[in-house]
């Protein structure tokens, strides 16, 4: 973990009139899990495509390993493997053959192409279904499948793009296992997802709305952001609660959570004082509360709604998420 | 450059799996070329029109008529019907079932011996033009081929005092009047098809019809199915090079086609009897034809977003080629301004090489033209398609 592999400077990438990726600066070391967090549309899927040489920035610079990502892209190429986020393999063709092509379009010397494909099989638990088509496969063997092709050529770097997206938690798991594999042999992973347990098991995050990259930094210490606790409500009935407190003065935000209803709001502690005093919902009955620390998932929900009272913000961020 | 080949030969293996991996695609291509070359070539075999129903009233009932009728019998153009002498029948084709009708008037027999003949009525279905042309030339043949045996007969039959008054007449002029009245004959020699075969003439349009329809309609879905199966982004950000790309897919729907080409010469030859010339001309003229179909399917594939599109914009751009390219009719029946632009289609060269070669047996630098405009073709569609491919990953 020394010296930065993907640099992004400045990055910008805009669509006509619409500015999809707002001017991004960040470094990744070599052999982080990187985890990009952010909305739909926040620009992560656009930002990955620049880095894979897919699409060329409008202005700034991205370097992969020391190359121009847009500029020097047929040179980069060779040293990326990129999982797109819909399934992007031949159907008509078998696992093998999937490989094979891929192995061949990536330059892979013929003479290793067989040992190469082999011991992919073999790491994705693919070795079985070899010879059956790609599009008969289940989504999460296609993943699988997917990651295998992406690494054919023994890249330093992995682009997945929500790898796991309407996947089941066996071949989450399972793809999660790999990548955690592959991190630990060196390699550099850069992925976009939208589960936080997902996100946990990053090495850094960075978190992006609106085209502009608001934090970037390892889950627990985005977890620690927090200036201050998080309150949870054991009230009845729920729903009823979630559209009343919601419009409470002092609360930023609230949120269901294993049948509690999580406040997150400025000052709690005075919050509950008032409550515990005078309950003023008469249709809600109050059966206790409890304090929480915040896990990814209220890292996700501050960030995203911009609870800036509630987080630790350089100011730049403070300003561009009021300004948003 | 080992690297190189051995890439194309990853994008050739795999997009050649792709077309045998499709059951439906792969007996298209078996059994439609074998299909056309049998069908064009009986459909075209017979290059006259014959058996068009007709009929034919004899309002007459003279030994004219009746002469008339044994005459226009023997012509194959028509099936004739005849109708019985009355009642006078309207000229309604369509109620009638038929497409001519013919009406000897009365008193045409009588009308001939005085000297004045009155015409025939003929009532032609216009719609069809071509066959409207030939109907009209067969009454023609047949009234003038009667004419000319009356004449013959009464020259025969003169009296001896005609033949003394004509010995009057000065030598020149009788021989002028005595050509005159003998059908002139002309020593016809036909070269380059000498049987008129018609199928020998069409040959290389059915080639050239199968190779167009099927290799530009296949080419124009390869990279559209890659766009629509979303692996297209996959296959830019492997190291495959733009022209590695292009050659790989050309390659296998070149041998597929050129497995195409020798079914259907297989039938025009075993089949028809159909001979071919200089063979190695003709599959010059095949390659450049089929490298610049491909290359059109692939300028048409990298421009479109959809596997739709792709077969629109080929059908609509192949359309006017059939009829105006000079493959199942001669370009001579085109006006000018058509023609030339029949000449910027590769069917057209690829017709006239073929066939300047195959029937004319003409020796190579006589379509030197053709085949530096279907190199030129080839050049600018693949050069075209590959700057497509360029432009869109931007």
């Amino acid at each position: 973990m020394s010296e930065p592999v993907i640099v992004l400077e400045q990055l910008h990438k805009a669509f006509g009139d619409t500015v999809a990726v707002d001017g991004i600066s960040m470094s990744i070391r070599a052999g982080e899990i990187f985890g990009f967090l952010g909305a739909n549309g926040a620009g992560k899927t656009t930002t990955m495509r620049m880095l894979c040489g897919l699409l060329k920035p409008t202005s700034g610079w991205a370097t992969l390993a020391g190359e121009d990502t847009w500029k020097e892209r047929a040179r980069v190429r060779a040293r990326f493997g990129y999982v797109a986020q819909r399934f992007s393999l031949y159907p008509d063709l078998t696992v093998t053959e999937n490989l094979r092509f891929f192995g061949g379009a990536c330059r892979v010397p013929r003479s290793q192409l067989d040992a190469r494909i082999g011991a992919l099989l073999k790491q994705t638990d693919l070795v079985k279904k070899k010879d059956a088509f790609a599009g008969s496969l289940s989504g999460g063997m296609k993943q699988l499948l997917a990651l295998a092709c992406s690494l054919v050529h023994d890249p330093e770097v992995l682009f997945l793009d929500e790898p796991t997206a309407g996947l089941d938690p066996v071949h989450r798991q399972q793809l999660w296992n790999l990548l955690y594999e592959l991190g630990e042999s060196g390699k550099t992973i850069f992925v976009t997802t939208h589960y936080m347990d997902e996100a946990e098991r990053c090495t850094e995050i960075g978190f992006l709305h609106s085209g502009r990259l608001l934090v970037k930094d390892e889950p627990r210490a985005l977890k620690r952001s927090f200036t201050t606790r998080l309150l949870d409500l054991h009230v009845e009935p729920v729903m009823t609660a979630l559209s009343l407190l919601r419009e409470v003065p002092g609360v930023l935000g609230v949120a269901l959570r294993s049948g509690r209803v999580r406040v997150y709001a400025a000052e709690p502690e005075r919050l509950v004082n008032e409550w515990q005093q005078a309950w003023p919902f008469p249709q809600i009955q109050w059966l206790g509360y409890e304090w929480v620390d915040p896990d990814m998932e209220d890292v996700f929900s501050a960030y995203s709604q911009g609870f800036t009272e509630i987080l630790k913000l350089g100011t730049q961020i403070e300003a561009e998420l009021n300004h948003g | 450059m080992l690297a190189s080949l051995h890439a194309i030969f990853s994008v050739a293996t795999k997009e050649f799996l792709h077309i045998i991996r499709d059951r439906r695609i792969v007996i298209l291509l078996l059994i439609l070329p074998p299909f056309f070359t049998l069908l064009f070539g009986h459909a075209f075999e017979a290059g006259a029109i014959k058996g068009i129903p007709a009929v034919l009233q004899d309002r007459d009932q003279s030994a004219e008529s009746t002469n008339l009728l044994s005459e226009l019998r023997h012509n194959e153009t028509f099936a004739w019907r005849e109708l019985p002498a009355k009642p006078p029948v309207e000229p309604d084709l369509l109620k009638l079932g038929v497409q001519a009708m013919l009406v000897v008037p009365q008193g045409w027999g009588s009308s001939l011996r005085e000297g004045k003949p009155t015409p025939l009525q003929l009532v032609l279905d216009g719609s069809d033009t071509n066959t409207a042309f030939s109907m009209q030339g067969a009454v023609h043949e047949a009234i003038g081929h009667l004419q000319l045996e009356a004449r013959q007969k009464l020259l025969g039959s003169l009296p001896v005092e005609v033949q003394a008054i004509g010995q009057q007449v000065p030598e020149e002029t009788r021989q002028q009047f005595t050509s005159l009245l003998q059908p002139w004959e002309v020593d016809a020699k036909i070269l380059y098809n000498p049987n008129l075969k018609f199928i020998e003439f069409v040959v290389p349009g059915i080639i050239g019809l199968i190779l167009q329809l099927l290799s530009v309609t296949l080419m124009a879905c390869t990279i559209t199915r890659e766009r629509e199966g979303g692996t297209f982004s996959q296959l830019m950000v492997t190291s495959l090079g733009r022209t590695e790309i292009v050659i790989g897919k050309v390659l296998p729907y070149l041998g597929i086609s050129l497995l195409l080409i020798a079914m259907t010469i297989g039938v025009a030859h075993w089949h028809f009897g159909v001979q071919f010339r200089q063979p190695l001309v003709l599959a010059l003229i095949c390659l450049l034809f089929l490298l610049s179909s491909l290359g059109l399917g692939l300028l048409i594939s990298a421009f479109c977003q959809t596997q739709t599109q792709a077969i629109q914009i080929a059908v609509f751009f192949l359309l006017p080629v059939f009829p105006l390219s000079g493959a199942f009719a001669s370009l001579d029946a085109l006006p000018q301004g058509v023609r030339m632009i029949s000449y910027t289609f590769p069917l057209t060269h690829f017709c006239t090489a073929f066939r300047n070669i195959n029937l004319r047996n003409a020796d190579i630098s006589y379509i030197t033209g053709d085949l530096v405009f279907l190199a030129a073709a080839t050049v600018i569609t693949c050069a075209g398609a590959a700057l497509l491919l360029r432009r869109n990953s931007e």
